[in-house]
């Protein structure tokens, strides 16, 4: 009986990885087939198929997803910079000094609670705003836009990285006579030093996969890999090997950076309520 | 004693008198800290947002404002027959994906809270549909739902089923869609779950056994009531992601055929950007906010205890 509880966990395990991961088999197969092997049952390369990497060079090759990718990648840095630069003052101040009116309190939930507002709602007022500031088709709008809705996971994240470093080490400098700046600078970020990179790295995974700004705002020149992928199909047709790769040159950054930043992705996602 | 008060830091000195702050220094240098951010939120979330609700008064034609029309906009949205269907979909939408995730996933969390080997890479693949681009997720889907010999169909008439015609059928494409964003978001209702359940004293389980207590009444009475507050949260958190759905139908069915796959994001994306009927388009805006703060504020009291301890 026992030994039958086992062997169906470890059933439901597979099948759940088996469903997970199938997606991404399947996009990387594809990407490595050439045009006639695709409809093809064949799973296993250099047994069943002759791999080729011919549609990663001539995607790669290809000026507009090298463009895209670029775009994606300033996007991505400059956005989760700011928020990172912002955040950390905000969490900091949220974690050790007390405010009355509003409260502490009241400030965390007043961040968080940015992350309920659907996005969609911002589609109207940004377009016309940024068109008001010549800023349509400007990878500046999207740096932006994604710094503002990924400030809330850094402010939450951060506040609570700093609430778990001891305050001694800081009260010692304030009693040598630093000032807060000087021991927020020369003691604070050193020591949750892991702590911000991993914001920073959560921040630039969700500002790369951010697609309906992307979509909205740009037109020809700011145009990033989520907005290229997403008119593939209509300009050129369903193409398994191009989708293949296409999608995972979109993917595999995110995914990576998630694998990178793992041990803080629980609290990002439920905003603070969980350590993770 | 008041500005004192301000500042915990300025308490633990006032104990003594050698180490006390100036009372005034802490109580500017804050705001420097916090200023930033929230001026950052008041000039892109709180300004754009009153911006939003002053263009929903007005009527546009061709991305130009023509002139005041009061309510109109929200009017409109009571007699407009497709936003009425694409908040159908939604609501379809929103129960189909929220009540599986939650289901399998706190249910697959249930049963692999144990030690185990390999828990280390199981969490790590968990962690893969979560930060895959939800654009490319849905573009993918449409080679896996290929009709003619995809994988899936494939599958199916392995095991003797007959042919599904994923995208081109209206109900199908909109469970093709719902079963995207399963895939992509069950992880993370399972990968919370377990942090909560590993977060949970195994003294209290202790106890339980001693009294002689079933595994089945552990659940009811022991772990389930001490979940209870993560799950609403996990649920708040997913009812106001699955409301706001847009990329996976654009990337996947671009919201057909038909209108069957058209949800309130992309019925609303389509005025702005498609009919530059600004106005029309943040009042849509305003209603979706306005049900997803009933939401909130059912959930909300449920969850409270949670972030209590931020004081």
């Amino acid at each position: 009986m026992r030994l039958v509880y086992r062997a169906g966990l470890w059933l439901v395990t597979i099948l759940a990885l088996v469903w997970v991961l199938f997606p991404f088999y399947w996009a990387f197969l594809n990407s490595i087939k050439t045009p006639d092997e695709t409809f093809q049952p064949t799973w296993i390369p250099f047994l069943q198929f002759q791999p080729t990497l011919e549609h990663w060079r001539s995607q790669l090759a290809t000026p507009e997803i090298r463009h895209a990718l670029l775009n994606s990648t300033i996007i991505s840095i400059g956005a989760a910079t700011i928020a990172l630069l912002l955040g950390t003052l905000a969490a900091y101040a949220l974690a050790r000094f007390r405010f009355k009116r509003p409260s502490n309190g009241a400030l965390t939930t007043w961040f968080i609670s940015q992350r309920v507002l659907p996005p969609v709602m911002f589609v109207t007022p940004f377009f016309l705003l940024m068109r008001q500031f010549g800023l349509l088709d400007s990878v500046l709008a999207l740096v932006l836009l994604n710094a503002t809705f990924t400030l809330p996971f850094a402010v939450i994240i951060l506040s609570q990285t700093f609430r778990e470093l001891p305050r001694e080490l800081e009260e010692a400098a304030l009693v040598d006579g630093a000032s807060y700046f000087q021991s927020f600078l020369s003691i604070v970020l050193p020591l949750t030093l892991p702590g911000l990179a991993a914001t920073w790295i959560i921040c630039m995974a969700f500002s790369w996969n951010e697609f309906l700004f992307a979509l909205s705002l740009t037109s020809k020149s700011a145009i990033p890999m989520p907005v290229i992928i997403a008119g593939a199909e209509h300009t050129r047709g369903v193409q398994f090997w191009f989708v293949g790769v296409n999608v995972l040159l979109t993917m595999l950054v995110p995914i990576v950076l998630a694998l990178l930043a793992q041990r803080y992705i629980i609290r990002g996602l439920t905003l603070g309520a969980l350590k993770g | 004693m008041d500005s004192a008060g301000d500042n915990r830091r300025s308490v633990e000195y006032g104990a003594d008198p050698k180490t006390a702050q100036p009372k005034g220094r802490t109580d500017r240098v804050k705001y420097l800290f916090i200023g930033p951010a929230v001026i950052w939120v008041l000039a892109f979330t709180i300004f754009p947002l009153l911006y939003a609700l002053y263009t929903s008064f007005y009527t546009y034609r061709f991305g130009q404002r023509l002139g005041f029309v009061g309510l109109d906009n929200f009017v409109r949205i009571f007699g407009d027959v497709n936003l009425l269907s694409s908040l159908r979909v939604t609501l379809i939408f929103v129960v189909g994906t929220v009540a599986t995730e939650m289901i399998l996933g706190v249910g697959l969390a249930l049963l692999l809270n144990r030690e185990m080997r390999g828990k280390n890479v199981t969490r790590g693949i968990a962690t893969l549909p979560l930060f895959a681009t939800p654009v490319a997720v849905g573009y993918l889907a449409i080679t896996l739902y290929y009709e003619q010999d995809g994988p899936i169909n494939s599958l199916i008439s392995a095991l003797g089923g007959r042919d599904v015609p994923w995208l081109s059928d209206p109900v199908w494409a909109l469970v093709a869609v719902i079963l995207v964003d399963i895939w992509q978001w069950t992880p993370f209702v399972f990968l919370v779950t377990l942090s909560g359940l590993q977060s949970l004293s195994s003294e209290l389980y202790d106890a339980a056994r001693v009294d002689g207590a079933s595994s089945l009444q552990n659940l009811r009475f022991l772990t389930l009531p001490l979940l209870a507050p993560l799950l609403w949260l996990i649920l708040l958190l997913r009812l106001v992601e699955a409301f706001r759905v847009f990329d996976i139908p654009v990337s996947l069915t671009l919201g057909g055929p038909g209108r069957a796959t058209e949800v309130y994001s992309l019925y609303t994306y389509r005025t702005a950007m498609r009919f530059f009927d600004h106005g029309y388009a943040a009042a849509q805006g305003f209603l979706l906010l306005v049900i997803v703060m009933l939401i909130v504020s059912v959930i909300f009291s449920r969850v409270r205890g949670l972030y209590e301890e931020e004081g």
